[in-house]
């Protein structure tokens, strides 16, 4: 195995390892992304930004580098300017993010022992940025119009955001010309919904286009709306769901999921225990169906949730990390939990996988505090904007799949803390919970 | 879980705070000072003695001539005065060589922020002879990265391109030597006068005169820092092409044992001290 390895490292070949990060709209893949670039770029320099990554290097060369974009297609991931914000006094959380973007890292190792003084290895990292509404576009590539028409119809049955569109579009006839004013009109209604929806808290919110468009003046393509029947109206939407089809694949499809070999299921599960059973659920099915897809690698029509859809896309994936999001938000025993927690949502028996809590970028430290006469350990941050500390005890995170008693009593919601100070304005690397361990965790075939 | 429970709460301390700080800063690799090791605080005791009690002999001495008659005492204060203002010159040559370092430190950590960069690129260009072309170039860029870009691809590659030079020139007489020497014994010493010197050499290349004492210093910086580095991935290739592309002296190599390893390492060195001198650190390369 090592002398396979030994004779590849002497080949000026250059691994490529694509990692896909799936994650809803806020659930922290920005902060990820530069979290792990200024973290390997800090651990290339020297330093101790990455502990068990370096132990596990166990004394061999390491560097990193961004890759230079070259001539490529791609935007680059903006890592300076992120960096820049979350290092600003007072540090500033990337924006929402509104296009694809590429984050391209060239990793150098060396060897150890007798094999020293052959060429180092390369690696080269590769991770999308892209924004979180348009992992919901994904599934729309396994389906066609009509089903996803009723698909989408169903679910705004009987919902009091939807109630414009469905009185609009109930009121079209079946022979509904083609005619423009009538697609704009049923697209902006539908649009408004979405957006209702989502002030709303759900996140199943298709196309996703609609709620975070891209950049620049908007194609035609882009209006339509769900419809059933087989009217010319009907037709022109067909079309226009068949290039927005096209587009998703060329986005994201091309770049980064059709091809990639590892994978980062990100979920904000904290947030989810606060808003409460509905939204839990909905967090939940997103980890849990991704890992049934893994599991079967097929499109299996009983799975019920739209993340089914995802499987033939995950083809050769050989490693998947189950991570919950900003952790930093409780103490370390319940970080314990809320990583037992998602590693009971997530079973995958036929791949490689395993469940994190983890924070991409720390903004507490912990405490304990006492409550009631009892010593209770909560965290502590500064909260933006306030220049004052707050103490957060946001309750008992379940390490199972909470019942019905646990809904009982309230989650509170995160506090907005600010991150801490970054050491050298981040080239010290960027403090973070247990993102070595996951890159350790998915890397660890080729280390 | 189920245990009475305490109801979740946030709350705000009073009175402001500053900015959190990470829990422990990280370590900088740059070799630490430390305290003093007992041997040295006995040698520098000693050191004081020696020195103290000689001049305090010379100066009751010199009192003593005067005593005598004028001219002896103006003569032998002249002596010890010539004497002394020796030792005291090779002296502060030391502490020169020695606050070179400390500037190598300053400049690097400077450097390495965001904020100071560009003063720092241009204070540091100024002290070199080919700076002046690129600092109009330092002072137009905002980006610290450009800046660091610039810095690494100008001066820095030239002084890496002498350092080159140096090693290679110090590595073809490590071959010649080797073939001439007549005993393996003497080989070693050779190795180590010839590295002390080329560490010199490569640190005069970037404006430091590191006297005995620095050389120590950097010496000691240089292997304990970047040795690793610089000894796996270039220096190798270098000196096996310059090994490799003339005839005669792969044939000397095969000859001799162990010339090619005695001259590859000086190539080594002439890079691991560069980088040790470089204010852009292993990064320069
Ligand atoms: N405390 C804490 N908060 C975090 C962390 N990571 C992300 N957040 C918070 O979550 C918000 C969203 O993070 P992003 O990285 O922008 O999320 P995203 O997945 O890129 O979101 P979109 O770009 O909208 O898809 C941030 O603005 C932070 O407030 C973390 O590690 N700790
Ligand atoms: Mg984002």
């Amino acid at each position: 195995m090592r002398a396979v390895e030994a004779a590849r490292g002497l080949l000026p070949v250059r691994r490529v390892v694509r990692i896909g990060v799936t994650g809803l709209a806020r659930a922290g893949k920005t902060a990820l992304l530069t979290s792990l670039a200024a973290n390997l770029l800090a651990a290339g320099a020297g330093f101790p930004a990455l502990p068990a990554f370096t132990e596990r290097l166990a004394g061999r060369s390491f560097r990193a580098a961004l890759a230079p974009s070259g001539s490529g297609e791609l935007p680059r991931f903006d890592h300076h300017t992120h960096l820049a914000a979350l290092a600003d006094d007072p540090p500033h959380w990337p924006a929402r993010t509104g296009a694809v973007s590429l984050l391209a890292l060239d990793l150098t190792i060396g060897w150890r022992g007798y094999a020293t003084p052959l060429p180092p290895r390369h690696i080269r990292l590769e991770l999308l940025d892209y924004p979180g509404e348009w992992l919901l576009d994904l599934p729309l590539l396994t389906q066609n119009f009509d089903t996803w028409s009723a698909a989408a119809l169903k679910r705004l049955d009987g919902r009091p955001e939807a109630r414009d569109f469905l009185a609009f579009s109930h009121g079209l006839p079946a022979t509904a010309p083609a005619d423009e004013p009538l697609a704009s009109a049923g697209h902006a209604l539908y649009r408004a919904t979405l957006e209702r929806q989502r002030q709303a808290g759900l996140s199943m919110l298709q196309p996703g286009r609609f709620l975070m468009p891209a950049p620049g003046p908007q194609p035609p393509w882009l209006a339509f709306f769900p419809l059933t029947g087989s009217s010319p109206l009907a037709g022109l939407m067909e079309d226009r769901y068949d290039r927005y089809r096209t587009q998703v694949r060329a986005d994201l499809v091309a770049p980064s999921f059709g091809q990639i070999d590892r994978l980062v299921v990100l979920a904000d599960l904290l947030t989810a225990l606060h808003a409460g059973p509905a939204a839990f659920a909905d967090a939940a099915a997103a980890l849990s169906d991704t890992a049934r897809a893994l599991h079967w690698q097929m499109r299996l029509p009983f799975l019920p949730d739209w993340m089914s859809g995802l499987a033939p896309l995950f083809g050769g994936i050989g490693r998947v990390a189950f991570a919950a999001s900003k952790s930093d938000h409780v103490a370390d025993r319940q970080r314990g939990n809320l990583a037992n927690l998602t590693a009971t949502l997530t079973a995958t028996p036929h791949v490689e996988s395993r469940a994190f809590a983890i924070a991409s970028v720390r903004c507490t430290e912990d405490l304990v505090w006492t409550l009631d006469g009892r010593p209770i350990s909560a965290v502590r941050g500064r909260v933006a904007g306030e220049a004052r500390a707050g103490r957060s005890y946001p309750g008992e995170v379940p390490d199972r799949p909470p019942d019905a008693g646990f809904w009982q009593h309230p989650f509170l919601a995160l506090p907005n803390f600010e991150p801490l100070r970054l050491t050298l304005a981040g080239r010290a690397g960027v403090p973070h919970i247990g993102l070595d361990a996951l890159l350790t965790f998915l890397l660890e075939d080729l280390l | 879980m189920s245990e009475t429970r305490v109801p979740p709460r946030f709350e705000l301390e009073p009175g402001s705070i500053t900015r959190l700080e990470p829990e422990q800063l990280p370590a900088i690799v740059l070799p630490s000072a430390g305290g003093p090791h007992t041997l040295g605080l006995a040698l520098s005791g000693a050191g004081v003695l020696i020195a103290g009690l000689a001049v305090l002999d010379a100066g009751n001495f010199v009192a003593d001539q005067f005593a005598r008659s004028a001219v002896l005492g103006w003569a032998t204060l002249g002596v010890a005065a010539s004497g002394f203002g020796l030792i005291g010159a090779g002296a502060w040559r030391e502490l020169r060589g020695l606050f070179g370092l400390r500037k190598v430190d300053k400049l690097r950590a400077a450097l390495a922020d965001p904020a100071q960069v560009r003063k720092a690129a241009l204070d540091w260009l100024a002290t070199l002879p080919e700076g002046a072309a690129l600092s109009g170039a330092v002072a137009a860029t905002n980006d610290p990265d450009a800046i660091t870009a610039l810095l690494r691809a100008g001066p820095a590659a030239t002084l890496r391109a002498r350092a080159d030079a140096l090693g290679r020139t110090a590595a073809l007489q490590m071959f010649a030597a080797a073939a001439a020497v007549p005993s393996p014994a003497l080989d070693g010493l050779i190795v180590a006068w010839r590295g002390a010197r080329l560490v010199r050499q490569v640190a005069e290349l970037h404006g430091m005169r590191p006297g005995t004492l620095g050389t120590v210093m950097l010496l000691r910086r240089v292997l304990t820092g970047a040795i690793s580095v610089a000894a796996t991935e270039m220096a190798a290739n270098t000196v096996a092409n310059a090994a490799l592309s003339n005839p005669i002296l792969g044939r000397l190599a095969g000859d001799v044992a162990g010339a090619g390893v005695a001259a590859r390492r000086m190539v080594v060195l002439a890079r691991a001290t560069a980088a040790a001198c470089s204010p852009l650190g292993t990064n320069g390369s």
